[in-house]
């Protein structure tokens, strides 16, 4: 019984290794880089490359905006192609605040890379579920992000220089919900600001009270900087940690709501209220899982 | 051989005998020596903390040279009723891809620490494996287990790897990224276990790594294998239930020794309603041990991304050399193709790498 079995084992074996190695990769006819099936009269992306431009074709967009997109993106980071740059390069994470998501120069003390190689100190690998849902990035295609930030993590070149200066992102915005404490709120730009301008505005955060006219019933100073490696992001910070409620972000009276970039351009970041207060934000503190 | 060396391997031989299923470490060396995996493992799905005939194992029997004296003391046992153990591969690999830059490091891929406290002797314990390097600890098993791994029944609850197809060293291998399910996936949940004679066979009901943040849904996972002298035959089952879409998988994997080389093979097929896709993945592994305490590991791998698509598929080709010259130490040096659609650099890549391997 047992010759029977181990013959037909061995044939069987015999069978399947013919057959692997007889058996060919596909030859990409019809399909996109990301091997799906070209859609009619669509262009496929580029190759994979290390600048900017083709992560966010090749990695951004198909496989991280799928959840980093929109009101309810993880941790706020939006990876579709309007925000990503700004709020990745020179703006910490929020699982680990010491450290950059991007950090310009330095692909090891970026967080982006931890955690795409699953060495993180919080959460789980990126993309979410990888290897179990969806296969993770390779070896070769992390290499080429890290080759990006070595480089310096350069914008993409086609980057709009010449349009007027204007507010890409904020995050949180639109009544979104975060887990306290709130890390900072981030406005982006398409251009890089003026940090000169930045000690004459002030800002504060305003919980309000639930109700049909809401009324403050407190406020928190926050802190104001730029990072020192993406100049095109604003950051506010709560001096204090922010209890569970829900909040806006307001450039006090006293000061501009304009905010001006190194050619000059200014851009105002709302429309003031009636006692001259400029709404930049509003979200929702919850209480953290 | 000296006499110790004969001895022990005397010693350890007339052990394996009368064991009821013969069994080691890695997939191919239980399929040369005919073992079951719970002969060399606390584990009885293999892999991590080696037992009392692992140690041995792995002092007299795997590596080209024996040393004397040094390492007999050394059993896993701090005391009589928790041992350790532990792993730590460090290497340097080289990634090129067409049109991209070549890439190279020195890199630390994982340090990790097992530890099993015996509570009541064959019956109650408890398993930790913790990786703790790189960058931080981040716990991989932690469970207790009721029951006999060896003989009968047993029980597992809390966090452990799911068994589903071969427990492969290489992680990055096709049938365990198409499967999702590998040692740096576990889950939380229970497993009951059944081990006697020739058969193995495990039910498992987890999360599922999709539900991790939902709270909703589970993963039924079922695996039984077969076990001979000079032939094995598994096959596995996986089904979760998921708001993001169910995913069901089955596989069925195989081993034969002839001569001095383990053949390995298997072959999964994955439905995923989340991707709404069908994957398949399959494998074809062959080990010959060339000498005592080397071992040339060729392979050739398949994977259809989604069977829908033509034009898609993907294989792999490794040729790896493991040597392992002394007792707890293996070095291993490797290159790897992998070929994919054309317009993807990625799919296309050499891997070479050196890899330095230290346990106990």
């Amino acid at each position: 019984m047992n010759s029977r079995l181990i013959n037909a084992f061995s044939r069987g074996g015999v069978a399947l290794g013919v057959a692997l190695l007889a058996a060919c990769a596909g030859n990409g006819e019809g399909l996109d880089a990301n091997g799906q099936p070209l859609v009619p009269g669509g262009a496929a992306p580029a190759p994979l490359s290390a600048d900017f431009e083709s992560i966010q074709e090749n990695i951004f967009t198909p496989i991280c905006s799928v959840c980093h997109a929109g009101a309810s993106a993880p941790e706020g980071l939006r990876l579709d192609a309007a925000d990503s740059y700004n709020l990745l390069v020179g703006v910490p994470s929020t699982e680990v605040p010491s450290l950059d998501r991007v950090k310009p120069g330095d692909p090891t003390d970026s967080y982006i890379i931890q955690k795409l190689q699953g060495h993180a100190a919080v959460g789980a690998q990126m993309p979410d579920g990888c290897p179990t849902t969806q296969p993770c990035l390779s070896t070769t295609t992390i290499g080429f992000i890290q080759q990006w930030i070595t480089n310096g993590a350069p914008p993409a070149a086609a980057a709009a220089e010449n349009a007027p200066l204007a507010v890409t992102s904020i995050v949180p915005d639109q009544v979104e919900s975060v887990s306290a404490p709130l890390p900072q709120v981030m406005v982006a730009f398409n251009h890089e600001l003026d940090v000169s301008q930045l000690a004459t505005h002030s800002a504060h955060f305003e919980k309000l009270a639930a109700a049909a006219a809401p009324a403050v019933i407190d406020q928190v100073p926050a802190r104001i900087a730029v990072s020192s490696d993406n100049l095109r992001v604003l950051m506010l910070w709560p001096v204090q940690p922010l209890s569970a409620g829900h909040y806006r972000l307001v450039m006090d009276a006293a000061s501009s709501s304009q905010i001006s970039d190194i050619a000059g351009q200014q851009v105002t970041l709302g429309a003031p209220d009636e006692f001259g207060e400029t709404v930049i934000s509003t979200f929702d503190v919850g209480v953290l899982p | 051989m000296n006499r110790r060396s004969l001895l022990a391997a005397l010693i350890l031989t007339i052990v394996a005998l009368l064991r009821a299923s013969p069994s080691a470490a890695e997939p191919y060396l239980a399929v040369l020596e005919g073992y079951k995996c719970n002969v060399c493992h606390v584990n009885p799905t293999g892999g991590g903390l080696r037992n009392d005939f692992g140690i041995t194992y792995a002092k007299v029997l795997l590596p080209a040279e024996t040393v004397d004296n040094a390492l007999d003391s050394w059993t896993g046992k701090l005391t009589d009723r928790l041992r350790i153990g532990g792993d730590l591969r460090a290497d340097w690999s080289r990634d090129t891809a067409p049109n991209s830059p070549t890439t190279q490091s020195f890199a630390l891929e994982q340090f990790r620490i097992y530890a099993d406290l015996t509570i009541l002797p064959d019956r109650l314990g408890i398993y930790v494996d913790e990786q703790v390097a790189p960058n931080g600890s981040q716990n991989e098993e932690a469970y207790v287990r009721y029951g006999s791994t060896t003989d009968g029944f047993y029980l597992k609850g809390g966090q452990f790897y799911l068994p589903f197809g071969w427990r492969l060293q290489d992680q990055t291998a096709f049938v365990q990224q198409v499967s999702g399910i590998n040692m740096t996936t576990p889950d939380k949940g229970v497993e009951l276990g059944w081990e006697h004679s020739a058969w193995s066979a495990q039910f498992d009901l987890t999360n599922g790594a999709a539900n991790a943040s939902t709270g909703s849904g589970y993963q039924l996972v079922t695996q039984v294998v077969y076990t001979k002298p000079i032939w094995r035959v598994g096959i596995a089952g996986s089904s979760t239930q998921s708001s993001a879409g169910d995913r069901h998988m089955g596989a069925l994997f195989a081993g034969l020794k002839t001569g001095p080389i383990a053949w390995l093979a298997e072959g999964d097929i994955i439905q995923d309603d989340s991707l709404e896709r069908t994957e398949a993945g399959g494998l074809l592994e062959a080990d010959w041990r060339l000498l005592k305490g080397h071992n040339l590991k060729l392979t050739a791998e398949y994977e259809d991304p989604d069977r829908a698509v033509r034009n898609n598929q993907q294989t792999r080709y490794s040729f790896v050399y493991e040597y392992t010259p002394l007792p707890f130490l293996q070095l291993r040096a490797g290159y790897r193709h992998y070929f994919g659609i054309p317009q993807n650099n990625q799919q296309n890549q050499q891997l070479t790498f050196f890899e330095l391997h230290g346990y106990f």
